[in-house]
């Protein structure tokens, strides 16, 4: 009998996977060479391949840039504020700084370029001569990856009001599939663009997310979700959207899982534009054959605890660091904070001394938030060092401060309450034959510096039991599961968790308390049922356990252990015809369920058999 | 051009604007300041302060393609919905080439009540001092430029935008030319230049 129920409680934030990417343009801007002097800065000739390439992939019809700047007369007609935002480095939007491991599609204009396009405006936004021209770029309209397999538009439109402060928006777009796909792409569309700061997909297996529309299918506000996940089965692909992505396949080997049931919840930051629009934004699904062979995961560094940030304080600083388990290779990363973020910064300390700048943002700006993918992926050795150090300005010199005058701000999910995060999509090294999953040592180390920065955190101790739990450390997953009822004494899936693991290891007397505790808090409770069955079963308290299995069985139709187990449990009280029923409905939904077909073979065989 | 608060000194206002309208001439030789005149969207010559004889005057400069100011647009209605019947309210649009459908298409599309004049000339632009989209001008009963800048400090530069203004400009502007108190010092706007539209 299988214990059931590690239901892992992550909160997933921007976790989106995406590829901030520019478009890579025909026209690199690494052709510049500086100009003589006393020649004139021209349109055609020095302006229009930074155009090309850095403005025209958000500035054209249909895209996310308000304006188009495709052409001279698009370009003259915006000189001066093109040479402003520019200097300011406003745009083209990108945050971090110039450093020694590129990312790839960097959007970042050099000193140099900018330098050009102020002598252009300076020297009165010249034309040029029109061979000097570059051949105009070629864009995709509409789905960059071409046809999706399956398109899923949002049910409901959503209209932003035309004024008011920015709006956090979710969709919940339900998949069509019937059993479990590969994709090797999910590309999407946001809608109208230019109202839509940044777009990002959460994988939502248990359809959690669902509980929190106001009514059915219509989306539901907020900035930051908790989406639950059952099992050790971390999502850890960033599936990220912002104006300027170009959608990109997952990279060869880790194509993404979807589940039969999963909702994927698009998290939307969206900024009112002076009219109401409808936001109807679309999922672009791209199905792949080829199952995942590669498997990374998201690592997040944080420190949320340590936000307690005094109003007028300028410089409040939050650290946190994590020490690596194995070797990894660092695919991408993404910072986050909300509007009080500053000087983000992580760095990584490798073994040999040396250090890495993985990324600096000098002006952090939630607007712009991105994830950011490393050109190359970065090895980062066994006992690298990887730390985080953010800090916020809780002033009123802050423009973006939500509160005038300044208030105390504390860790939370609105966008006026302060995060401290950090997450990093890690690829670990396994040797080949590696039976264990390195993402699991990863995944418990993470949880045991939780631990240590937060002794009293449930989900910690939770998170941290559970993954003891699924590789069978018993002992001490009992510890931490105790230590979470004890934390929260009411709730339904600690104390399944705790009567799971006992009921593992052997203790059913101890077991059956927290299993029956798990249910009278939550009377719905699958996990509980199914595991209070197969405790009650293993002592022969046959017909209660058929009582909580006919419980699981409504709860889970679909579920072949319930349905085994129930068959066995009538089997042992007599009832045959009954028994055989269950039996058969386990292979509907499972073939190869060996017990339900050895059960279901002794009672053909003789029935007698299985009465003694 | 450096801006100046101007509200005590109608004299220098009236030498400023007409160094400016110089400076134009010379940009556009072939124009003479005489002729400079803003439009109504039927295409005849508008004068705003004509019909506005002992009535405070507010023109608010945007552009149908500034994102700044239009989303500034459910604010400039309401504030004009708030004095219409005591001061005369004008949109600008500054633009050479917008047409008047384009602009009426705008006006529709943003929910805008108010009249609004073409100023292809930047005839109202230079008597205004306004240098981006949107600022607005509020001229006293007398007709003396009394404010010119941003409508409020909601930007404080490109994409460095409050959650909400701490700062009223236009308000306070409006009314310190109903009531005759001090008006607010003229302070510049973030948004687009209208010196790109020439």
């Amino acid at each position: 009998m299988i214990p059931s129920g590690r239901t892992i409680v992550t909160c997933l934030l921007g976790l989106s996977s995406a590829t901030v990417a520019a478009y890579a343009g025909h026209h690199g801007a690494n052709m510049w060479s500086p100009m003589p002097a006393a020649q004139p800065v021209t349109f055609n000739r020095d302006i229009a391949p930074l155009a090309f390439r850095y403005c025209a992939p958000c500035h054209r019809p249909g895209e996310a840039g308000p304006f188009p700047l495709l052409t001279y007369a698009h370009a003259k007609a915006r000189a001066r504020q093109i040479a402003a935002v520019t200097s300011k480095r406003f745009m083209p939007p990108w945050l971090p700084e110039a450093q020694e491991l590129r990312f790839a599609d960097e959007l970042r204009l050099s000193d140099e370029q900018i330098a050009l396009i102020q002598r252009w405006v300076e020297q009165g936004a010249v034309e040029g001569v029109p061979t000097d021209l570059p051949p105009a770029p070629q864009f995709v309209p509409g789905w960059q990856l071409g046809r999706p397999d399956e398109i899923l538009e949002a049910e409901k439109p959503y209209t932003l009001p035309a004024s008011g402060s920015d709006i956090y928006w979710n969709f919940i777009f339900r998949t069509p599939v019937d059993r479990t796909r590969w994709l090797k792409a999910i590309e999407i569309r946001p809608g109208d663009k230019p109202v839509v700061h940044h777009a990002n997909i959460l994988v939502d297996r248990n359809q959690s997310a669902r509980r929190l529309e106001p009514e059915p299918r219509g989306g539901f506000p907020g900035m930051e979700l908790k989406i639950e996940s059952e099992t050790f089965d971390p999502d850890s692909h960033f599936l990220f959207w912002k104006p300027g992505t170009v959608s990109r396949p997952e990279p060869e080997g880790m194509s993404l899982r979807l589940d039969k049931d999963t909702d994927l919840v698009l998290n939307m930051h969206l900024q009112p534009s002076g009219k109401p629009e409808k936001i109807q934004p679309s999922l672009g699904l791209y199905f792949t054959d080829k199952a995942a062979t590669l498997f990374p995961l998201l690592l997040q560094l944080e420190n949320d605890r340590r936000l307690d940030i005094p109003p007028g304080e300028k410089r409040f600083v939050v650290t946190d660091e994590f020490t690596l388990p194995v070797d990894v290779d660092l695919l991408g990363i993404y910072p986050h904070t909300h509007y009080l973020g500053k000087d983000l910064q992580a760095l990584a300390s490798l073994p040999d001394g040396s250090a890495k700048t993985l990324i600096h943002i000098t002006q952090w700006d939630l607007n712009w938030q991105a994830v950011y993918r490393y050109a190359n992926p970065v090895f980062l050795p066994k006992g690298t060092t990887i730390s985080m150090r953010y800090v916020y300005d809780n002033s009123s010199d802050n423009p973006a401060n939500p509160n005038d005058p300044p208030r105390r701000v504390v860790a939370g999910n609105r966008s006026s309450d302060e995060m401290a995060h950090l997450w990093l999509q890690v690829l670990p090294h396994a040797p080949p034959d590696t039976a264990f999953d390195l993402r699991m040592l990863l995944q418990e180390a993470m949880a045991r510096h939780n631990l240590e920065k937060n002794p009293a955190d449930f989900e910690a101790h939770y998170n941290l039991a559970a993954m003891l739990q699924t590789r069978g450390a018993q002992d001490e997953a009992i510890k931490h599961f105790e230590l979470a009822v004890r934390l929260r004494p009411q709730d339904a899936t600690a104390n399944n968790g705790l009567g799971a693991s006992l009921l593992a290891a052997g203790r059913i007397g101890e077991a059956m308390p927290y299993l029956y505790a798990a249910l009278r808090a939550q009377p719905d409770n699958f996990d509980a049922h199914y595991n209070l069955a197969n405790a009650l079963a293993s002592q022969d308290r046959f017909f209660e356990a058929i009582e909580h299995y006919r419980a699981a069985v409504r709860l889970h139709p679909e579920d072949a252990n319930a349905e085994a187990n129930l068959g066995s449990a009538l089997a042992e009280t007599g009832k045959l015809p009954e028994a055989k029923l269950h039996f058969q409905r386990a292979l509907r939904i499972d073939p190869n369920h060996k017990l339900a077909r050895e059960n279901l073979e002794r009672i053909s065989r003789d029935p007698k058999d299985l009465q003694q | 051009m450096h801006r100046l608060s101007l509200n005590s000194q109608p004299l220098l206002s009236f030498l400023l604007s007409l160094m400016a309208a110089t400076i134009l001439l010379v940009a556009l030789p072939t124009l003479s300041a005489a002729q400079k005149t803003a439009l109504h969207l039927d295409g005849t010559p508008a004068d705003p302060f004509l019909a506005a004889s002992g009535k405070p005057v507010v023109l608010i400069f945007v552009r149908t393609d500034c994102p700044i100011s239009n989303r500034y647009a459910p604010l400039i209605q309401r504030i004009s919905s708030e004095y219409g019947a005591k001061a005369a309210l004008w949109l600008v649009y500054p633009s050479r080439t917008d047409s008047a459908e384009k602009i009426r298409q705008h006006e529709l599309d943003y929910g805008y009540k108010l009249p609004a004049l073409r100023d292809p000339q930047h005839a109202l632009v230079t008597q205004a001092q306004v240098q981006v989209t949107p600022e607005a001008a509020v001229f006293d009963a007398n007709h003396h430029l009394l404010y010119h800048g941003r409508i409020d400090d909601l930007y404080q530069d490109f994409g460095r935008a409050r959650p909400a203004p701490t700062t009223h400009e236009l308000n306070d502007a409006i009314q310190a030319a109903l009531s005759g108190k001090m008006p607010p010092p003229s302070t510049p706007g973030v948004g687009c230049y209208i010196a790109d539209l020439e």
